[in-house]
């Protein structure tokens, strides 16, 4: 039986729609059920729904054996996961929201709300511009509107919440994917099985 | 005043009986060493930092606690028993017989980020094989990590085998002389991400790596395809020796580990003084790592001595936790 970590996320519709065609019996799955973990494909899937952020630590640990997280969650978390695919849907990008166009200058240093400090530090080490890192766990748009912070750098998909809020884009960044993430002793242990469903997932082109 | 009673993050204390099943096991592994012709050394666990770093592959270096004593030396807590070793080895080697079979404990401390299951300070079993050459001496010390291991009776023991270099000329000419390139397969290929090997050029033999392990044709990888062979038959013949310990080759999962300069890694989980096989265990139903090891002759290089050089280590934290709790003091019976 191999072990699969579901998101309840943003990105869940993406994971199940890939596992639909990984042949995995995700229609059998009951929209409206509470039950934390199901069984599917005649017991050999065990299929468990986690929130985003939790989920590479289940797969990290070995208590799932794969699951579907997105990029954005990968790149603040230090876990030691394979990667064997990338999916086309789902995809989001961060970008840097502002009440203006305008970016700091050259030696200027504003103040950054996040949900996602790790990678902002990454991205701020290419600027000429620093920023005092203000870390959020929800409502990032918040900050810039209420002069809690110049920027808010957050995940934007379709730009609604921002246009509703007069806020702006100011710069757009790295597209964010959901990955499939492998524990790297389950891979070994359940290689055909997975390398079966990334061969599916790769055939319907649904893989960057 | 209140004192408090709490511990650093990444550490943590053994009380009563969670001491005595660490005990118990480290007592079994000590002996199976002593049993086969292992000295014990102690080793210190300050060293000045300027040595000892300059002995860590980049990343060890960033996970190294430093600090300055009164003296105004700027000091450093063990964090790798290996280089240390070989420090205080490569200068007394005039004096010595080898080959020399060498084993220590202890604790080493690194920096790991906050996270469940990750330790700061941690207590390993380790063993060196130095001044001997060649895959007979690589396939013995394997076969101890594998005995070792066996005799741990934890549950689903697994064992990956490689060797370090083994896809670099795969990787160069996939890469057509970009050596930034280069290193990025290198990283696709050990993530196993098929679609990004493709996409970067890898050919079919990288992909048979990503899929099974090992390319279909060893001619594939040039040089190393002679290697591979021989590595593949080490491990065939040590596979039959603890059929409850299941061990494969498999490059992918080294892929990063590379002997080329002009391939470039940065895995943190890579160790870059590896230069010949490798191998890596884990154990338990959830596979946590417990161990690994390989040769590491460009270790000596560095220190100026031509001493060939292989070993491994234990992490008795992971192999405790998954150890079955009477196992390990029934074993250390049978043991001594």
């Amino acid at each position: 039986m191999i072990r699969l970590a579901l998101p309840k996320g943003r990105i869940r519709e993406a994971a199940l729609v890939a596992f639909g065609v990984a042949g995995v019996e995700v229609d059998k799955l009951d929209p409206e059920t509470r039950a934390l973990s199901t069984k599917l494909n005649g017991g050999e899937v065990e299929v468990l729904f986690l929130k985003d952020w939790d989920l590479p630590l289940y797969v990290e640990r070995g208590i799932a054996d794969c699951g579907v997280v997105g990029s954005d969650v990968l790149g603040e978390v230090d876990g030691d996961l394979l990667v064997p695919a990338r999916l086309r849907d789902g995809a989001c990008h961060f970008s840097l929201i502002g009440k203006s166009h305008d970016l700091p200058k050259a030696g200027e240093q504003a103040r950054l709300a996040t949900k996602y400090p790790k990678t902002a530090r990454r991205m701020l080490a290419e600027r000429s511009w620093g920023a005092e890192i203000l870390e959020l766990s929800g409502s990032v748009e918040l900050a810039p509107m209420l002069d809690l912070a110049d920027l808010a750098f957050d995940i934007v998909q379709t730009g609604r919440t921002l246009r509703e809020n007069g806020l702006i884009e100011v710069e757009v960044l790295d597209v964010i994917h959901p990955c499939l993430v492998v524990h790297r002793a389950a891979y070994q242990r359940h290689r055909a099985v997975l390398n079966a469903w990334v061969a599916k997932l790769e055939a319907a082109e649904l893989v960057l | 005043m209140r004192i408090s009673t709490g511990l650093p993050i990444g550490v943590t204390a053994l009380l009563f009986g969670a001491a005595g099943r660490r005990k118990s096991l480290e007592d079994a592994l000590v002996g199976r060493l002593v049993g086969n012709d292992y000295s014990e050394v102690v080793l210190p666990i300050l060293d000045y930092a300027e040595p000892y770093e300059a002995l860590l592959s980049p990343a060890s270096r960033g996970e190294l606690y430093r600090f300055v004593d009164r003296d105004g030396e700027v000091l450093a807590l063990r964090s790798d028993f290996t280089p240390l070793l070989a420090r205080l080895i490569a200068p007394r080697l005039g004096g010595l017989s080898l080959p020399l079979r060498l084993f220590y404990r202890g604790d080493v401390v690194r920096w790991a980020e906050e996270r469940a299951g990750r330790l700061r300070e941690s207590y390993q079993v380790g063993a060196e094989l130095l001044g001997e050459d060649g895959e007979a001496a690589e396939a013995e010390v394997l076969r101890l990590f594998l005995d070792l291991l066996a005799s741990t009776g934890v549950p689903r023991p697994a064992v990956i085998v490689g060797f370090a270099g083994a896809l670099d000329e795969l990787l160069l000419s996939a890469g057509a002389g970009s050596t930034s390139g280069a290193a990025d397969l290198a990283a696709a290929v050990a993530r196993r991400e098929r679609s990004a090997v493709r996409r970067l050029g890898g050919s079919t033999a990288l992909l048979e790596v990503v899929d099974r392990g090992i390319p279909d044709d060893p001619a594939a990888l040039g040089k190393a395809g002679e290697r591979l062979a021989r590595c593949v038959e080490t491990v065939a013949a040590l596979s039959g020796l603890h059929p409850e310990v299941a061990i494969g080759v498999d490059l992918a999962e080294f892929a990063q580990l590379t002997v080329d300069p002009h391939l470039g890694t940065s895995d943190s989980s890579q160790r870059s003084y590896y230069d010949g096989l490798v191998f890596r265990g884990y154990a338990g139903a959830g596979g946590i790592e417990i161990g690994g090891g390989g040769r590491y002759n460009r270790l000596f290089d560095q220190l100026g001595v031509d001493l060939p050089a292989v070993g491994f280590t234990l992490g008795l934290d992971g192999l405790t936790s998954v150890a079955p709790a009477a196992a390990a003091g029934a074993r250390q019976e049978t043991s001594t």
